[in-house]
């Protein structure tokens, strides 16, 4: 009885406290306001969709924009080629097996520990034996031995000569430093202690899946950043990030690693007219294409007619202009011609219609009548296109592809599947079609290249073109050639060989955009698209 | 009571392996294989074969599969939850944290849910096919079919752009908990206080409160015993409701980036880090058989008939 009597002035009391709880955090809408004016405390606050998680730079679950602030490796891919980074110089033996680096001699790494040749040996150690975890850097697989000559001068001896040793060594990771009392028993392949790098930026605090804060590592050797704070923010894409942008909440945002923007085009444009920001775009980066695979003997997409007509019915100006806004531009060939060695002279496959139907036409695949799919032998021209369902996008153009095909005479079946799903099938050959791009300014051609010959990649795209043998020579050849000519007359037959082949069907070259505030100087870009150089910013007065 | 108790307990147990088996073999019946989707999840750039091989050695996968269901479950049972395929992080050390996250949200969110519940029940019930009732009921519904993530859109924007009152997403002060509490309880209340409204309806039509007026009982008194009646009804209602909450907050989460079980859930999904996936199937399927139980005994507590139907 005696409960039942309470129950009312409880029930009340409740509401009473419900009713000044909210009143008092109206109150605090002040304080909500001071940290909103994040723009006048010269701090950057990005959103990402992704949490940094193990930083550890000689494996790959971390976030590259946030490994690439702490960890620097011996040399820098620059627009002008390879440049000192660590390293203040370099000499490569004559038969560019024995690279010998001669390491800057005021830099530490952030826990006070020296940065030397010993360090080096240490990581480089380190990350060899986890060979077979980095064996997509084909310098892992030719590093025979790390030498510590004296406490500044290190040797690289590969087992044989290898081209791209330098741009391999300028990647994000695994090549990259630190310091060695973070390692667990001397090794880093099961985890590390901390992450102290040699770069311009420390990690101060990290809370899983909300933020992590760098702060400017003030003894960096290159001079102390502008910027002394940057947070990295979890807020996932679209409205939520859109919104705390246009509260001032976090006041940076830019293309994730994955190649994804965490706003549409259509929001970026809004904040920019409100003002308060600005919308940077970089060259492009890398080529987003359809990969057809040419060892598929059974379909109709292993001839080269077949593909060569479905390049030409892409129609890339609307693609670029109406599904990706403008955000990315047409491609006419797998690299964009500000790649090196890609400047190459190559056939133009214009977009029209008529164009593939009178290709299809000489290829056999007759139109009995008008609308109809198109038949050679009795057998129907039909395919099957694999998309990310995960990319709007993707999915989008491919209902736009579809409905070109079907113009032509060509039935095309769209199927959407999880990423992990269409790499499964790229690596066992099970498509006709699919989504994919190249790796990116930093790696290519060469990963790219490297790629056509590996069985978890592109083998099966290009296995079944006729001059396959003569290719895969020729890729071996250009990766160890030590005469620069010789090499550039390589990329360009290989190149010229798979464009003429069509295995590789471009659509459009995608870049890295930036959201930042309106006062914000500085932004520029690296050559991977996977990071920015925040200590090259800073805030106009 | 106390034997009641124990057996509703021990009957617990049985199911919760059921559901762990069906757990594992649902994730096993991924036609991907685990070692492949270890290695992509963990942004190993090409994926050799000897990779493979290493890695499934490392996983324990090469064993039989009623062996690795054996080892899974006696590790889980000392909340050993393996480590993520992404981050190599023991589970348990990702997963406590957004439980607790998402635990916070909910409880909060349950209490305001029942307490409005019962209020709007009571009051629409005592006011029946009034204009008060028919409002009521008019404003919620209007207000539960609105889907949430839209509303938590309009609602941030409106609360926190433009009127600058309250922070847009994450969490931290008690700022934070605001708007999503309002969203949540939003899409709950108004299923709930119908429960509520209808059993106080069917109480209101019963002979001893009738008798109850006859015998010139004050009115106070008479609507104590209703609610107390009706409440029976309602505690299964609300003890489900803290589970289903529990595993329906990913939208919540999601838009204002709340560091919980269900972004962490919707992460693992989609980059298919089966360990976290089974640990939270599991841990959700405990919470509904845990709070199933609790109600059984809270029932059982407040009518002692039902304690010999077990």
């Amino acid at each position: 009885m005696t409960v039942k009597k309470y129950m009312s002035p409880v029930i009340f009391l409740l509401m009473l406290a419900l009713l000044t709880a909210c009143s008092d955090n109206t109150e605090g809408g002040g304080e909500a306001q001071d940290d909103n004016s994040t723009a006048a405390t010269k701090e950057i606050i990005y959103a990402t969709a992704k949490d940094i998680n193990d930083m550890n730079p000689h494996l790959y679950a971390g976030s590259m924009p946030a490994q690439g602030k702490v960890f620097e490796s011996l040399v820098e891919n620059t627009e002008e080629g390879i440049k000192p980074l660590l390293a203040e110089s370099w000499d490569i033996s004559e038969d560019g097996k024995v690279y010998t680096f001669t390491l800057r001699e005021d830099v530490e790494f952030q826990d006070g520990e020296p940065f030397n040749a010993e360090a080096v040996k240490k990581n480089l150690d380190a990350v060899q034996n986890n060979a077979d975890t980095h064996s997509w850097i084909k310098l892992s697989t030719k590093l025979e031995s790390t030498n510590v000559l004296d406490d500044h001068t290190v040797e690289l001896v590969l087992t044989e000569p290898y081209y791209p040793a330098l741009v391999e060594l300028s990647m994000t990771r695994p090549y990259v430093f630190l310091s060695p009392n973070d390692f667990m028993d001397g090794e880093t392949k099961s985890g590390v202690e901390g992450y102290h790098g040699t770069g311009p930026y420390k990690l101060a605090e990290h809370k899983t899946d909300e933020y992590a804060v760098f702060e400017a590592n003030e003894n960096y050797w290159g001079g102390a950043p502008a910027i002394k704070k940057i947070t990295s923010k979890v807020l996932p894409a679209g409205e939520t990030t859109f919104l705390a942008l246009q509260k001032g909440e976090v006041n940076f945002a830019f293309t994730d690693d994955r190649g994804a923007d965490s706003l549409e085009s259509e929001s970026m444009n809004q904040l920019v007219e409100e003002g308060e920001y600005q919308l940077v775009r970089s060259e492009p980066m890398n080529t987003k294409m359809i990969v057809a695979n040419s060892s598929r003997t059974e379909n109709a997409v292993s001839e080269t007619e077949v593909r060569e007509a479905i390049w030409h019915s892409i129609d890339r100006e609307t693609i670029s202009r109406d599904i990706f806004d403008g955000t990315e531009t047409p491609a006419e060939t797998l690299f964009s011609s500000n790649i090196q060695y890609a400047d190459v002279e190559l056939k133009k496959r214009e977009y029209s219609l008529e164009k593939a139907k009178e290709i299809l036409d000489q290829a056999g695949w007759k139109e009995q009548q008008s609308g109809a799919v198109r038949t050679k032998n009795g057998n129907e021209l039909a395919m099957q296109l694999f998309y990310d369902n995960a990319s709007s996008s993707q999915k989008t153009q491919a209902e736009f592809i579809q409905y070109s095909l079907q113009e032509i005479g060509i039935q095309l079946e769209i199927i959407g599947e999880e990423s992990t799903s269409i790499a499964n099938r790229r690596a066992t050959g099970e498509y006709d079609l699919l989504f994919n791009q190249t790796w990116g300014l930093a790696y290519d051609p060469q990963s790219t290249i490297a790629a056509f010959t590996s069985d978890a990649s592109y083998l099966h795209t290009t296995s079944g073109i006729e001059q396959a043998d003569e290719l895969y020579k020729k890729i071996d050849e250009v990766m160890v050639t030590t005469d620069e000519n010789k090499r550039e007359d390589l990329y360009a037959d290989i190149l010229t060989t798979v464009h003429n082949e069509a295995v590789f069907i471009p659509i459009t070259n995608g870049s890295v955009t930036v959201v930042a505030p309106d006062n914000l100087n500085g932004i520029s870009f690296k050559q991977t698209q996977f990071e920015l150089p925040f200590e090259q910013m800073n805030f106009k007065d | 009571m106390a034997i009641y108790m124990i057996n509703r307990i021990l009957l617990a147990i049985p199911m919760l392996l059921v559901v762990s088996f069906l757990t594992f073999i649902l994730i096993n019946l991924s036609p991907l294989d685990p070692a492949e989707v270890v290695l992509q999840a963990q942004g190993v750039p090409v994926i050799t074969s000897e990779l493979l091989a290493q890695t499934r050695q490392e996983l324990g996968m090469d064993k039989p599969f009623l062996m690795q269901y054996v080892d899974w479950i006696i590790a889980c049972l000392q909340f050993d939850f393996g480590h993520s395929y992404v981050t190599g992080q023991p589970v348990w050390s990702l997963l406590a944290p957004a439980f607790v996250n998402t635990l916070k949200l909910t409880v909060i969110s349950s209490f305001v849910i029942i307490i409005l519940s019962v209020l709007l029940g009571v009051l629409c019930a005592l006011n029946e096919g009034k204009l008060l009732d028919q409002s009521l009921r008019g404003i919620s519904f209007f207000l539960t079919s609105m889907p949430s993530y839209w509303l938590a859109a309009l609602m941030v924007w409106y609360f926190s752009v433009k009127l600058d009152l309250l922070p847009t997403s994450g969490m931290g002060s008690l700022q934070h908990y605001i708007l999503p509490v309002i969203i949540i309880t939003v899409s709950y209340s108004g299923i709930y206080f119908r429960v509520v409204r209808s059993s106080m309806l069917n109480n209101l039509h019963q002979d001893y409160v009738l008798y109850s007026r006859a015998c010139g009982l004050p009115e106070r008194r008479i609507i104590l015993h209703i609610v107390r009646n009706s409440l029976q009804v309602s505690v299964s209602v609300f003890c489900m409701a803290v589970p289903i909450i529990l595993g329906s907050t990913v939208v919540i989460e999601n838009v204002f980036a709340w560091p919980g079980l269900g972004s962490l859930s919707v992460r693992a999904i989609l980059g298919r880090d089966f360990p976290i996936i089974q640990a939270y199937v599991l841990i959700l399927a405990a919470a509904f058989v845990l709070f199933n139980a609790l109600s059984d005994i809270i029932n059982a507590w407040m009518n002692p008939k039902l304690r010999n139907d077990l």
